[in-house]
């Protein structure tokens, strides 16, 4: 047997020493702290960390500008564009109604959109910590924003997993995909008590006021065909006094146009922040601004950008000589460029028009990337809108006369006469007031769920196949991640 | 070994005593040949009282005076590669003195880490490269060393700009994460990437278990530095070495001159029914080339001196060296240049006390250029179009003119050149201090103190200016600043016992502990609207221009990570025939989670000498046979810190009344769960020695399966948050790879008459990668880039290959219409298909092609490695060449821009222009098409042959004032000299390193071919 010389007493200690003396500072040595940084379960602590986590609940408004741009590209109203047939596959894949649960772009929007509800329930999970004077108004904003964030879910998705607190990892595999109904009743519970708590005029422009969780709930009941319920709350916030149409249709579009009298809740951006293309959530800007910018543009009032969202002959033509938002709504770029001598390229699905509500305007400092850094505020709410949506309702519970009065609201300004009031009834008013939303609100994402939730989306889209494309697929990924627990889509 | 006793022949039997001292000449030759040996040390061995020491080294006829010797004096006489030997002068004759070659292929000590080894008795895989073939290589960086010269080591270049990074990978990629192996330098933790090469002594490749010693940290190999020291009794040498030389591009890129490009631009609108860019061609001749006006010829420069040497109580080692290297495009705008000082004693404080100490000091300058992407210099020359003029007419550099056929992101790529300012400096002081103390007999403790303390700053000036509408173009000027701040030490404290039982029983028993931490924090900061738009201005004292109110234009990060092992090793042999070696190392380390913070990782090693040529019958061919096996788990470490812990750490920024508003948000989600990657490795191998040492042969073959892959931002359902701005998923233990290869080397050497000796050598190595385990729901983790907006190329999947291209299986070209009407539809990928077409497979045979149809398209591991070196010399003539060969694997070609009017390789004169035109490149046409998603189209073979080095030299001796044995070697070089590759773009041997992504070649700056003047100088 070989071992240590036991005679050898220097060598024993020797070894002894040096196990014992670096054996007693492990400890120490090893559990450090991490150096400058905050323990995520220990927060809350202060007014200013429901602030300042408050404002990481709003952040994630800004990558539902994707939810703006497909929804529109979806529809009827554009064409993914872009620079050719394989730029940005799942935006040309959606609007050509091939789209898989593959998807990119479809990915991101569910991802984007869970991460602004778990930012909000973030805030909600630690609701009771402290108190404080003003604490009821930043929950009540978180609560707003985490409606707003499920009703795209709910709007996109259909049935998705629901939880008061914080989604966990292994949640995927244990929550289900609550129904439809139970996601909206979980949106109502969250804006009935935001509305109960939230300022009339909000504590900062940018955050929410009482008036957009109003209509935010409004348009929930519509999306359930709650008429009676939608027609109530859309009127409380055209009988708050607080909004009007702004005067001049050309106006609300451009900056100085932001916050307006017609503003009822606006998705904040910025030209002083921006991000690159691996993180277009994380940019400060309207990213879908630059991605709707005319091609290789030169020329005066514009920037140039992808040409991706552009809008198709038919909707061009859909809008009555007089009417004045067409031009505001839609860039006629052959005619602006013989006008002013501008140059353009031509970009996949050329179709010579641009979505002019949302391309960029010369002036703006785009820091970072000058096309992921557009300033232009998302109109999320108009007043426009929710007189629109107002005049649905209305007519659907026979009232028509009123209903009527807000659509001719609406398109009194448009033509800046009362030659184009409309005097139907019943399904015709509808129609009518259909037509309406499709003119008024062109290019701001409102369009394929209006067709999915009237039906009319198969008659509208090429390549709509109704009992499919209502909802858009699960992610294939978060498919596998439920392992079994979720169920994808109809269809898919 | 009688064959190699050293022969002391004393001629002229004079044997006449002098009391008195006398002049003593002499002849050191070599045993074998005869041939005189030059620069041998003849030293005489005496009590040195004044602190001088006496001796010369032979001239260039091998022979020596020395004054004032008397009979009884005992010289020492050494050599490189000779058995050392000592002579006792019997008379003022002079003296003729042969020396044996030095088997020193087995009494050569090697580290081994905490303590060094008899080649003879090592058991694992080690593979160790001298300063002999650092030399002959003339490496810019340490990395380039090891390409070719040991087996199952492939390094890699990230780009051939100067100073940018090599990837050095170790029996192949284990891991989605960090590959780099564990680098010790002189005992301690250090970087290659600053290493002066001319410093380095050995370079030892830990390739197996053997590697266990280092725990947690040497799961990815173990590459262990020791720099140059001074040798005892010595008298002071100096040596200064240089080199000038040029460089240029090892490859341009056959494109298409203007009349071809503007033809074929013709050709591809006419077929998407638009009006002709170019109605008449003629007269248009070859345009502009980019590629020309992008490279040059830039020039290398290298200077490094040192003096050495030692008494017989301490050895001394001081050097310096600066290095110069503008790059082969943007010439000093891409320059390089390092300048290192250098110190290493060694001290005997006392009888049993030695203290070893170095301290080595680097300067690094860099500036560089975009690269390695879209909107990069290379990527910019290869597709701006050849028929836009460099300049203008009023001489200013052109704009690539933004039409939808040239896109927003291709600009005039020597304008990009002459717009680019930045500068980059490093100040690095490394070292270390080693005391070593003899307690008893047998019984030495070591302590040994190590660090590197590094200091960088960088400045880059964005430049006010306008491309036309590019997304280049910048509004506002601004100059981006940091310091960033690095620094570790590591505290060894170990024993080592040695002792010998009962004759044959050798036992040299190992019990340390080490103590390592790394701190270190970085600021950065942003400064607009620079003065005069001028670099010279560009300093955040002078840029007082602030982003919009809310922006943040300061950054900043501190780290502090801590490591705390114990290890222990017995190495046991018997009769030094049978070898038995077992470790185990305990770590405890920060970068692990409460639930897993500490670590054991043990091994073994065993060998048999299965056949020694001493105790063989005296004809037998055979010296040596000694047969080794492996086993032992390592770790791994490198994953971010902090990965156990949720911290606000995200980003949350928005805009309230109309300013930004940053407030707090999670970041990467916490796995307290985080632990080491778990490496087992298996080797079993064997050495054999053949013709008196004459060939070395060296077989290898590995399992090493790595298991618990660390997965960061593992993908994870979305609705845990993962996706929001500055979080990320966890880092989960969640994968297996399993690397197995071959490895082989033989070596062959031989004097062979007193004009010719030679070396030569090869190696090979096979690699087998397969991920065996992929734990995150899908399966399969995706990474890498292709084109613009497309789906990721590359995957690590189980089953396959880590990193493997992942895309659509083409089968030639749709030649008729009616082909097209048999075939599944493309639709999906674009555009319905036209003759002229890629013909995509139909892989799941769903009958329509869709991404489902996705499949294996290759990878980019080689699955074989070899390297050829040979030196010859000739008399005075030396000639040496290195090669370097990598097949199998597999490279993507991601330079082209998908847009109608950028120029192209000239493979596009081979396009489909009608029925049976061709099966292979596919028709231009502006129209949309879906042959520009990833396909086989656009992998292709990365197999190459390269002559790295071919150096030719001539020794003259040099005769200065006393110092007759100086010499001067004058030689000639060049490097990459030649690629032998069928793959299309700049460089087949390039990668970015990703384990997943890796071998996308965005336009790879090309390695740089290079033609020296050098001159060696020894005094």
């Amino acid at each position: 047997m070989l071992s240590l010389m036991p005679s050898n007493i220097k060598l024993i200690l020797c070894a002894a020493l040096l196990v014992l003396t670096a054996a007693s500072c492990e400890e120490e040595f090893i559990d450090r702290d991490p150096v400058y940084s905050i323990d995520s379960e220990n927060y809350f602590n202060s007014e200013s960390d429901y602030y300042n986590a408050l404002i990481a609940a709003y952040d994630l408004l800004q990558p539902s500008y994707l939810n703006v741009m497909l929804g529109e590209i979806a529809s009827d109203n554009t064409l993914a564009g872009g620079e050719s047939a394989n730029d940005v596959i799942g935006i040309q894949q959606v609007d050509d109604m091939i789209h898989t649960p593959v998807n990119d772009q479809l990915d991101n929007i569910w991802d984007w959109m869970f991460a602004g509800v778990n930012r909000a329930s973030f805030l909600l999970e630690f609701q009771d910590k402290i108190d404080f004077e003003g604490k009821a108004q930043l929950l009540a904003e978180a609560r707003f924003l985490r409606a707003y964030y499920n009703f795209e879910l709910v709007k996109w998705f259909g049935p998705i997993p629901l939880k008061e607190t914080r989604f966990s990892l292994g949640d995927e595999t244990s929550i289900p995909r609550s129904p439809v109904s139970a996601v909206y009743d979980f949106i109502e519970a969250d804006l009935m008590a935001a509305i109960s708590e939230l300022a009339v005029t909000a504590p900062q422009v940018g955050r929410v006021s009482r008036g957009a969780a109003q209509a935010l709930l409004g348009k929930v009941h519509l999306y359930q065909e709650e008429y009676t319920d939608a027609a109530r709350l859309l009127q409380e916030v055209i009988n708050s006094g607080n909004y009007r149409l702004t005067d001049d249709y050309d106006q609300i579009f451009e900056l100085a146009g932001e916050h307006g009298p017609g503003s009822v809740f606006e998705v904040e951006y910025t030209d002083a922040e921006g991000a690159g293309f691996g993180c277009l959530q994380c940019s400060e800007g309207n990213v879908a601004v630059g991605f709707n910018g005319i091609r290789n543009y030169t020329g005066p009032l514009f920037d140039g950008g992808f040409s991706f969202n552009v809008p198709v002959q038919e909707v061009y033509d859909a809008f009555a000589p007089g009417d004045g938002r067409r031009d505001v709504a839609i860039l006629n770029i052959d005619a602006w460029a013989e006008e002013t001598g501008a140059s353009f390229g031509i970009g996949f699905e050329h179709t010579g028009f641009y979505n002019r509500k949302y391309i960029a305007r010369k002036g703006d400092s785009n820091i970072g990337d000058q096309n992921l850094t557009n300033p232009n505020n998302y109109r999320s709410i108009r007043y426009a809108d929710v007189l629109l949506m107002a005049a649905e309702a209305l007519n659907a519970t026979g009232q028509d006369e009123q209903a009527r009065d807000y659509l001719n609201q609406v398109r009194r300004r448009a033509f800046g006469d009362m030659d184009h009031d409309i005097s139907a009834s019943g399904d015709a008013l509808r129609d009518f007031i259909l037509a309406e939303r499709r003119l008024e609100l062109v290019g701001e994402g409102h369009r394929f769920f209006d067709l999915v939730r009237t039906g009319r989306a198969a008659a509208a889209i090429d390549g709509f196949t109704t009992g499919k494309h209502e909802l858009f697929p699960i992610p294939f990924q978060e498919i596998q991640f439920s392992n079994g627990n979720w169920t994808q889509n109809p269809g898919y | 070994m009688p064959r190699f006793i050293l022969f002391v022949v004393l001629l002229g039997a004079n044997f006449g005593l002098f009391a008195q001292s006398f002049p003593l000449s002499g002849t050191v030759l070599d045993a074998e040949s005869g041939d005189p040996l030059i620069g041998a040390s003849v030293i005489v061995d005496e009590a040195v009282e004044s602190g001088t020491l006496r001796g010369t080294v032979t001239d260039i006829d091998g022979s020596f005076q020395l004054a004032d010797i008397t009979t009884g004096t005992v010289l020492r006489i050494t050599y490189t590669g000779f058995v050392p030997t000592t002579v006792t002068v019997a008379s003022a004759e002079p003296l003729t003195i042969s020396l044996g070659t030095d088997v020193q292929a087995l009494d050569e000590v090697v580290v081994i880490g905490y303590g060094t080894q008899r080649k003879r008795s090592v058991t694992g895989a080690v593979s160790t490269v001298d300063s002999e073939t650092i030399d002959e290589l003339k490496p810019v960086k340490i990395e380039q060393a090891l390409q070719g010269t040991v087996a199952g080591v492939n390094v890699t270049t990230q780009s051939g700009a100067p100073g940018a990074g090599l990837n050095i990978r170790i029996r192949g990629v284990a891991t989605n994460g960090q590959n780099a192996p564990l680098v010790i330098i002189d005992g301690y933790q250090g970087d290659l990437s600053t290493v002066n090469p001319s410093d380095v002594a050995t370079i030892t490749v830990l390739k197996d278990a053997q590697a266990a010693v280092y725990g947690t940290i040497g799961a990815n190999g173990v590459i262990l530095i020791t720099t140059k020291t001074g040798e005892r009794n010595q008298p002071t040498q100096l040596r200064y070495n240089t080199y000038y030389g040029t460089q240029e591009t090892s490859r341009s890129l056959n494109q298409l001159n203007a009349t071809e490009y503007a033809l074929l631009l013709n050709e591809a609108y006419a077929a998407g029914g638009q009006a002709l860019p170019f109605p008449d061609a003629s007269g248009l001749g070859f345009g502009t080339d980019y590629q020309d006006e992008v490279f040059e010829n830039a020039p290398i420069l290298s200077h490094d001196l040192t003096a050495s040497g030692g008494s017989d109580k301490m050895t001394y080692s001081i050097g310096g060296s600066y290095l110069d290297q503008d790059g082969i495009i943007g010439g000093d705008k891409a320059g390089f240049s390092r300048a290192t000082g250098r110190v290493a004693l060694g001290v005997d404080l006392a009888s049993r006390l030695k203290l070893s100490t170095n301290a080595i000091f680097t300067n690094i300058s860099r500036r560089s250029l975009s690269e390695g992407g879209l909107g990069s210099v290379l990527f910019n020359a290869l597709n701006a179009p050849p028929t836009l003029p460099l300049r203008d007419a009023d001489g200013a550099f052109s704009l690539v003119p933004s039409t939808p056929g040239l896109g927003i992101e291709v600009i005039n790529p020597a304008a990009q050149i002459a717009n680019t300012f930045n500068d980059y400096t490093l100040n690095k002081l490394n070292g270390q201090a080693t005391l070593d103390y003899s307690v008893v007999d047998g019984l030495t403790l070591t302590g040994r103190v190590g660090f590197n303390t590094s200091n960088s700053e960088s400045r880059n000036f964005n430049k006010r200016l306008s491309y036309g509408g590019k997304v280049f173009d910048v509004t506002r000027s601004s100059v981006n600043q940091n310091r960033i701040n690095d620094n570790n030490y590591s505290l060894d404290l170990y024993g080592t016992y040695v002792k010998t039982l009962g004759g044959n029983h050798n036992l040299t028993a190992t019990l340390g502990t080490t103590v390592y931490r790394e701190l270190g924090d970085g600021l950065f900061a942003t400064g607009f609207d620079v003065p005069n738009n001028d670099f010279e201005f560009a300093d955040l004292s002078l840029a007082t221009g602030t982003s919009p109110e809310g922006a943040r234009d300061v950054g900043s990060y501190s780290y502090d990570e801590r490591r705390l092992s114990y290890f222990g090793r017995v190495q046991y042999d018997y009769a030094e025939r049978y070898f038995l070696t077992a470790m185990l190392r305990r770590d405890a380390s920060t970068k692990f989670g409460p639930e897993n913070r500490t670590a054991y990782f043990p091994s073994f090693t065993a060998g048999w000498i299965a056949l020694d040529g001493e105790r063989l019958s005296g004809n037998s061919p055979i010296d040596l046979l000694k047969l080794r096996i492996s086993y032992g788990i390592l770790g791994n470490d490198q994953i971010l810190n902090n990965g156990y812990i949720g911290t606000l750490s995200g980003e949350a920024t928005y805009v309230f009344d109309g300013i930004l508003v940053n407030g707090t948000a999670i970041g990467a989600l916490p796995n307290p769960a985080l632990q080491w990657e778990e490496a087992k490795k298996f080797n079993t191998g064997f050495d054999l020695n053949l013709l008196d040492y004459r060939v070395t042969i060296t077989a290898d073959y590995f399992v090493n399966t790595r298991d618990k892959l660390l997965i960061s931002n593992i993908p994870v359902s979305g609705i845990v948050g993962t996706a929001a701005p500055g979080a990320a998923a966890p880092t989960v233990n969640a994968g297996a790879v399993r690397n197995s290869g071959l490895e082989f080397a033989i070596n062959y050497r031989q004097r062979i008459n007193s004009d010719w000796r030679v070396n030569l050598s090869y190696n090979f190595a096979t690699l087998d990668n397969e991920v065996l385990e992929v734990n995150n729901g899908t399966g399969f983790i995706e990474g890498g880039g292709f084109g613009v907006g497309q789906l990721a190329p590359s995957r690590m999947e189980v089953g396959l290959p880590i990193g493997y291209f992942y895309g659509y299986q083409t089968d030639g070209i749709f030649q008729t219409a009616g082909e097209i009407e048999g075939a599944p539809s493309q639709t999906a990928l674009g555009a319905a298909a036209q003759p002229g077409d890629l013909r995509y497979v139909d892989v799941n045979g769903d009958g329509v092609i869709d991404p489902n149809d996705r499949t294996y398209l290759g990878d980019p591991i080689a699955d074989l490695t070899m390297g050829f070196n040979a030196q010859v010399e000739f008399r005075r003539f030396d000639f040496t060449a290195y090669a370097f060969a990598s097949l199998g694997s597999e490279i993507v070609r991601n330079y082209e821009r998908a847009l109608s009017d950028v120029n192209r390789l000239d493979y596009y004169l081979q396009r489909w222009t009608g029925l049976g035109s061709t099966d292979e490149v596919p028709r231009v046409t502006t129209a949309a098409t879906a042959n520009q998603v990833f396909s086989d189209f656009y992998v292709e073979d990365g197999s190459f042959l390269r002559l790295q080095t071919v150096t030719l030299g001539y020794t003259l001796p040099l005769a200065i004032g006393k110092r007759d044995n100086s010499s001067l070697r004058l030689y000639f070089s060049g490097n990459n000299l030649l690629t032998v590759s069928n793959y299309l773009g700049y460089d087949p041997g390039a990668s970015s390193g990703a384990p997943i992504g890796g071998g996308i070649d965005f336009g790879f700056y090309p390695i740089a071919r290079s033609f020296l003047v050098g001159a060696n100088l020894s005094l």
